[in-house]
Parts: C-alpha cells; structure tokens; sequence
C-alpha cells in the first residue's frame, strides 16, 4: 500500500518534470487579420501589454505589473486557470511586441511554453495584425496523452490568436 | 590543407568518392517538413531536398564531404544520409529523445545527447551499435567536440552547466556551471574558447577549456539559440531567437561588433566562406545569408517548413 503510494507519487513527480522542461519540437502558429482602421488605432487598444482583457474574448480578466516596459508580467485569467506572462520587447514606432510564457498551466492551456511576436502594420484600407508563436505541446516526452499532443496544442494555440484577433477587429471598430 | 586531405581520401577511394569538391554546400533540416535541404553556397541556391523520417532536429557532418546523421527525438532515431546519392543509407535506434548530435574518433563514432535520458551515448557510425554511454546534466541539448584532444562539451540545458566528457573513456570529467537554460554551443577552431548561448539569461558564457572556467559572460540578444566561430577565431556570432537578430560579438573581448536584424525565430547558424554566416529562420521557412562585414542580408533562401539546424560541408 505504502508501496504503491510512493510509486503515484514518483509517477506524479515525473510528470510535474517533464512539464517544466520543453522538449524539442517546436510547433508553430501564424495569424493575420485585416483591420479598416489606421495602426495608430488598432495600436492604441493592442499596446497596452495589460489589457488583453479588453479584446481577447478568452481572456477573462488580467492583472499586470511593469506597464509596458521589457520585463513586465500579465497574468491571464482563462476559462480554465491562470497562465502568466513575461513581456520581452516593446517596441512602439514599430507598433510591435514579444512576450513569453512565464508560467506554464496546461489545465487552461495546453502548452509548456511559447514565445510570440504581435504586431500592426499599414495595410491597403487600414491595418494588418500579424501574430506569431512557437511553442511546445503540454506534454514533452514520446508519447503524450491525446489532450497534451502537439495536436492539441495547436488547436489550442490556433484557436487563441483567432479568437484574440476578431475580438481585436470588434474592440477597434466598436461592434 | 583539409581540402588537400580530402582530395587524397577522394584518391584513395576512387575518384568518384567525391564530386565536384568545388562548391561549398550547407546542409539544412527541416523538422516539420522532414528534409535535409542541400544549398549550394557558390549560388546561393538549393541543390535538391532530401526526405526523411518525421521530425528530425539535428545534424552533424563527416569529413568525408558526403555523409551526415541527424537525429529524430520523438522517434528515438537517427538517420545516416548520403548526400552524393541523396538517400538515406541507414537508420539507427538510438536512446529516448536524441537531440544534439557529433562524430568523434575519426569519424567512426557518432556521440549522441539524450533530452529526455539525461546521458551522453556513443554509437559506432557504422552500426549504430552503443559503445558506451555517460550521465549528463538535465536535458542535454547541444553538444561540440574537441576530436584532437578526445574531449566532448555538452549544454546541459536545465542544469545551468556544461559537462566535459572525455570520449574516449566515456567519463564525464568535470563540470562548469554556465548562465541559465545553456542550449548551443562552439568552440574556438584551436580548442582553448568554449561560447555558450544561455537562453534564459539571455547571454554567452565564454569557458576557457585549459582552465575549464568561465572568464566572461557577455549579453547578447534574446534566447540565443545558435553559436559560431568564424574560421580565423577572432569573431563569435549568435542568433536570438526572440530578438530575431545576429549578434556578433568579438571572441577575445566580448565587445560587441555588430548586429543584423532578420529572422522570425531564428535558430542554427553557421559561418562560410566570404566572410558570410547563414541563419536558419525557423519561423519563414528560410535560411538567410549574412555578410558579416556589413552585417546585412545579402539573400534568402527558402527551404523546408520548421528549419531547425545547419551544417556546412567542405
């Protein structure tokens, strides 16, 4: 019995480390979308790094430290759990920036870790917001379960940037 | 003179052991597409693509010009390829997740890293048979050797250390604690400099390998994720994956010398002939050509989706 209870616990162990270190394929998601607004305006609601909670409908809600700067945290409170972020780079006139996964919670998504760059540029009738991540599944060893695979995890990602992105058009445009 | 070693090996062998030596040929791994991409560097353009088994990460070249292992980690595999016939010749089992791979012994032995293991495992290139095998740090990542001195340095990514292994014996010998999350590394074309790109402290820690210390760690951009030296040793450049730059810096001083803009992504490096470096852009599907003097791209070309790694055949 004892036996048996330290093997689970040795098991869940094992599991907690695999989820920490990422292995290595790294799965990537690329997202566009087209805005009738000048980038000055889409910039506007996208720039502030703490308030995703005002676009990204899977977002319920943020709190943020640093402001804007390299080095600032936001942590995201989804349907399923919190997953926090660290800002890497801002960089404003190029209306762009790129943050990473700081900490890791695959109940909510099902990912070990991502970096991601968004960014607004001028496009033929407004603006064009480009978002790019690489990531790795939930999961990092050779045989993961269904719902930490790399297929899962580019739903999950795939459906992020989509859903973030046309709440974006929603929140510039006002609908 | 390794070009006049070649040409007596191509002798020995008989003349059609190697063809045309001429061009200089970088080999590029795609890991979602599952390709080797062969680019002739005299024209900058791709030679042909090579299939492979799903989700290979990294390569490693022989002296001999033509052959080259890469491993597939999520398959616990690793392929030989023959460029001149563009075939894969064999495929070996090797460990649980594979990764960083080098020849050592003259190329008669592939040494493998093992992510997922934690070891360092020898394999006979022939065969791929196991001829030995060392603990490392957690999660070793990328690996260099010093053929000459039969000394192999491995990152030990979520350890923070290298580990120094003597490759003939199998033994790790000593370990040098590094900057956070070491993932590649280079060593000096004399042996005496180790560069390592730490991802997380977003730095490069440069070891003297006689003292096995580290003399400095330097700022570079963010997560640098691949290390060169260039042939004459006095330059160090390193790609940052989440800055999307190369950033060069001088190997003695560690002083800054210059920085291109020009991946989404990027990971491998490598630094050719006319003082150029390629950087594989993983996330374009491209590898860019960068002339180190002006620090600017001077082509782009596209290879198979995911590009991972790259080595240069000469």
């Amino acid at each position: 019995m004892l036996k048996r209870s330290l093997i689970a616990a040795a098991l869940m162990l094992a599991s907690l480390i695999s989820a920490w270190a990422h292995g290595p394929t790294p799965q990537k998601v690329e997202e566009s979308i087209t805005i009738a607004a000048p980038p000055e305006a889409v910039w506007k609601v996208l720039g502030s790094f703490g308030g995703m909670a005002d676009w990204q409908p899977l977002v319920k809600s943020v709190t943020s430290t640093g402001g804007d700067a390299p080095g600032a945290e936001r942590v995201l409170t989804l349907a399923k759990g919190e997953i926090t972020e660290g800002l890497d780079e801002y960089d404003a006139p190029a209306r762009r920036y790129g943050y990473r996964m700081a900490k890791e919670n695959i109940e909510a998504l099902p990912v070990s870790f991502y970096t991601a760059t968004i960014e607004v540029k001028q496009a033929p009738g407004g603006s064009e917001v480009l978002w790019i991540g690489r990531f790795y599944r939930a999961d990092t060893t050779n045989e993961p379960p269904d719902e930490y695979n790399d297929e899962a995890a580019i739903a999950a990602m795939t459906d992020f940037f989509k859903q973030g992105l046309e709440g974006l058009k929603a929140k510039v445009l006002g609908k | 003179m390794k070009r006049l070693a070649l040409c007596f090996l191509a002798w020995l062998g008989g003349a059609q052991l190697l063809p045309a030596v001429a061009a200089e040929i970088a080999a590029v791994v795609s890991q979602q597409a599952g390709v080797v991409t062969l680019i002739d560097l005299g024209k900058d353009e791709v030679v042909s693509e090579i299939r492979l088994a799903k989700v290979p990460a990294s390569i490693a070249a022989a002296s001999d010009g033509r052959t080259l292992f890469v491993t597939h980690p999520d398959l616990g595999m690793v392929s030989k390829v023959d460029v001149v016939t563009r075939n894969v010749t064999a495929t070996f089992k090797v460990g649980k997740e594979p990764f960083g791979v080098a020849l050592v012994d003259k190329d008669r032995a592939l040494l493998i890293t093992d992510w997922s293991d934690d070891a360092l495992i020898r394999v006979d290139a022939a065969t791929g048979a196991e001829t030995g095998r060392t603990e490392t740090g957690k999660s070793p990542a990328g690996l260099v050797v010093d053929d000459t001195r039969s000394l192999a340095y491995v990152a030990d990514r979520e350890s923070d250390q290298v580990s120094i292994i003597d490759t003939v014996t199998m033994k790790r010998i000593a370990t040098i604690t590094v900057g956070q999350a070491p993932f590649a590394l280079a060593l000096s074309p004399d042996g005496t400099r180790l560069y390592v790109g730490n991802v997380r402290s977003n730095d490069l820690s440069v070891i003297d390998t006689g003292a096995r210390k580290e003399i400095a760690r330097v700022k570079v951009g963010l997560m640098p994720y691949g290390v060169a030296v260039t042939p004459d040793g006095t330059r160090v450049i390193v790609s940052n994956q989440q800055s999307g730059t190369l950033t060069v810096v001088n190997a003695e001083t560690g002083n800054f010398v210059g920085r291109a803009r020009g991946g989404v992504f990027p990971e491998g490096v490598a630094v050719i002939s006319g003082n150029r470096a390629l950087m594989v852009d993983w996330a374009e599907d491209e590898v860019a050509v960068i002339d180190l003097a002006g620090m600017a791209i001077t082509a782009r070309i596209h290879v198979g989706a995911g590009p991972r790694s790259v080595v240069v055949l000469r």
